[in-house]
């Protein structure tokens, strides 16, 4: 057996043959990598021995444009960083402003809001769903599935804002203007669809049990372990820890609303498929108590500088993003732009976790692992 | 699979007076200043104290911050390099920020990767992109830039300038040395 001169020979395998340590390359323009993310395995036959993840493909500088920008400008850079819910990216953005600033939002601007925000976390998860499905191996089904309602729902952010994955909806102090006059009949239907949407998705993936046995039992964690890798969101819930930012620090005014924080049992990759499925319903309700609560009124503050000027303000402030603690550590120092925007990726906390989870696994149970955190390459690089 | 609300622990909010009443009491005999922005309470500490107050911070049953959420760095010009800590703790359900200036000229700040997991990635960002030391930490390379890529872009003396002229393959005159 011929050995490359710089690989070592791991001697006495079962069988009598000697196995060589092999390097995999994975990414950065692999369609599993979901988008431009890079992963070098060492594999020992079918088993990972090591993983070392590359990222930055995507850096964009997010933090210093945001510090060359006026408050007003910056928004958009914003919006690209987690594309598939531009609008839970504007939200913790303007929060963050808002705070700096001191601004109040009116009452009709925050139920708008939270629609949004909620609206964006449903498509976020299908489209984990329909990635994840593909991941799995039911190839173009899970995603033709998830593609329906995130037309119709990208349908309404158009009808709404004008853009569909980049909205820039969303104001410091409000939303830029008021829901088209409809807009109640839309979002019921919207969300008989979008339950409709899940229960097709349930039937698909939870009902088959080949995805069932894959995803059973692969990279359990504790909580503890979880806890001390930083994870957050889906991710963490799945280990069975009930910690939701929209519960235990409540923003805007996710306070008034009834909704059930699903968590897992032992943290592997079924269970955080499954927290997510079962969160998209929860968001459903909040959508359909925001339009039982809604009232009518401005929604946008009138008394607003034209050119937003913060003398001096530190803040950190936390909001639940789709893929979990999406937070702004804003600084100003007077002028018409931010001292420094720092921000919290939950992608780039989840991400820096994936060695841990894939030592020991297969190789195509490691694709299926990454899945599972679903990260979303914008937010990781910033 | 279950869904229940609050198993662990309640969602009671910790008002920030009570909370620096109490880190006052568990932090005594360290140099601290206590500080609050809009959201947080803030530990302002030096270099030398911050292994031990994390350590407090960590270790102490009425304080017990196990998540670490946030380093981010913070480029003061004159005042030198900063970098902020963003703690949380899921058995109190309270958070703290901690603020770590360096003199000009010597950015070190000692690694608390062996106390969080989640310091990795963080540190190595803030390294990279305002030229941060973390003193321990056991992979200090890039992470979001090139790997020879020796710049720090968030310093407030970097100019925003193209992509090639930073990589030197346009000629025009980055400004600065490398």
């Amino acid at each position: 057996m011929t050995v490359w001169p710089d690989e070592s020979v791991v001697p006495g395998h079962a069988g009598g043959f000697d196995t060589v340590d092999m390097t995999i390359n994975i990414g950065p323009q692999h369609p599993a990598t979901h988008g431009v993310f890079r992963m070098a395995l060492t594999v020992d036959g079918e088993v990972v021995m090591d993983c070392e993840p590359y990222i930055g493909y995507l850096h964009r500088g997010l933090e210093k444009l945001s510090e060359a920008n006026d408050y007003r400008q910056a928004m958009g850079f914003w919006d690209r960083t987690d594309y598939l819910a531009g609008m839970c990216c504007e939200g913790a953005y303007c929060m963050a402003v808002e705070k700096l600033a001191g601004i109040d939002v009116p009452e009709r601007a925050e139920y708008i809001r939270v629609m949004m925000m909620e609206l964006s976390r449903i498509n976020s998860h299908f489209m984990f769903l329909g990635a994840f499905g593909a991941d799995v191996g039911s190839f173009g089904t899970s995603f033709i599935y998830a593609w329906r309602e995130r037309e119709r729902i990208y349908d309404f952010f158009e009808e709404v804002s004008g853009d569909r994955m980049f909205p820039t909806y969303f104001r410091p102090g409000g939303v830029a203007f008021d829901l088209p006059e409809n807009y109640e009949s839309r979002i019921r239907w919207l969300i008989s669809s979008i339950r409709q949407g899940i229960d097709d998705f349930d039937g698909l993936l939870t009902g088959n049990e080949i995805f069932v046995e894959r995803c059973r039992n692969l990279a359990p964690m504790t909580v503890e372990r979880a806890v001390n890798l930083g994870l957050s969101g889906p991710v963490l819930r799945a280990t069975g820890l009930d910690w939701d930012v929209r519960k235990a620090e409540p923003y805007s005014i996710y306070d008034r609303f009834k909704f059930a924080i699903p968590v897992g049992v032992q943290g592997d990759v079924f269970d955080r498929y499954h927290v997510r499925i079962s969160e998209m319903f929860q968001s459903t309700l909040i959508v359909e108590q925001c339009l039982d609560q809604i009232t009518e009124g401005l929604v946008l503050n009138p008394n607003l500088p034209k050119n937003l000027r913060i003398e001096k303000g530190e803040c950190y402030v936390r909001t639940e993003g789709t893929k979990g603690e999406y937070s702004v550590y804003a600084l100003a120092k007077g002028g018409n732009k931010p001292y420094r925007m720092k921000l919290r990726s939950p992608s780039f906390c989840n991400l820096s976790a994936l060695r841990e989870m894939v030592i020991g696994s297969y190789v195509a149970d490691a694709i299926i692992i990454l899945g599972s955190l679903d990260i979303v390459l914008g937010e990781v690089d910033k | 699979m279950s869904e229940k609300t609050a198993t662990g622990h309640s969602f009671k909010q910790v008002p920030n007076s009570a909370l620096t009443e109490k880190l006052k009491r568990a932090l005594t005999g360290i140099e601290v200043e206590y500080r609050e922005t809009s959201t947080d309470v803030d530990l302002l500490v030096s270099p030398a104290n911050f292994g031990r107050v994390v350590r407090e911070l960590n270790e102490r049953k009425e304080l017990s911050f196990d998540y670490l959420r946030n380093i981010a760095g913070v480029d003061y010009v004159k005042e030198g390099l900063a970098a902020v800590y963003h703690f949380y703790s899921f058995k109190q359900g309270h958070a703290v920020q901690v603020t770590v200036p360096t003199p000009l000229g010597a950015p070190h700040v000692p690694s608390i990767t062996s106390t969080f997991a989640a310091a990795d990635w963080h540190e190595r960002e803030a390294a990279e992109m305002v030229g941060l030391v973390f003193d321990g930490h056991p992979n200090p390379k890039n992470l979001l830039l090139e790997e020879d890529l020796r710049i720090h872009p968030l310093l407030k003396a970097h100019p925003l300038q193209k992509v090639e002229i930073l990589q030197g393959i346009e000629e025009n005159d980055p400004g600065f040395k490398f």
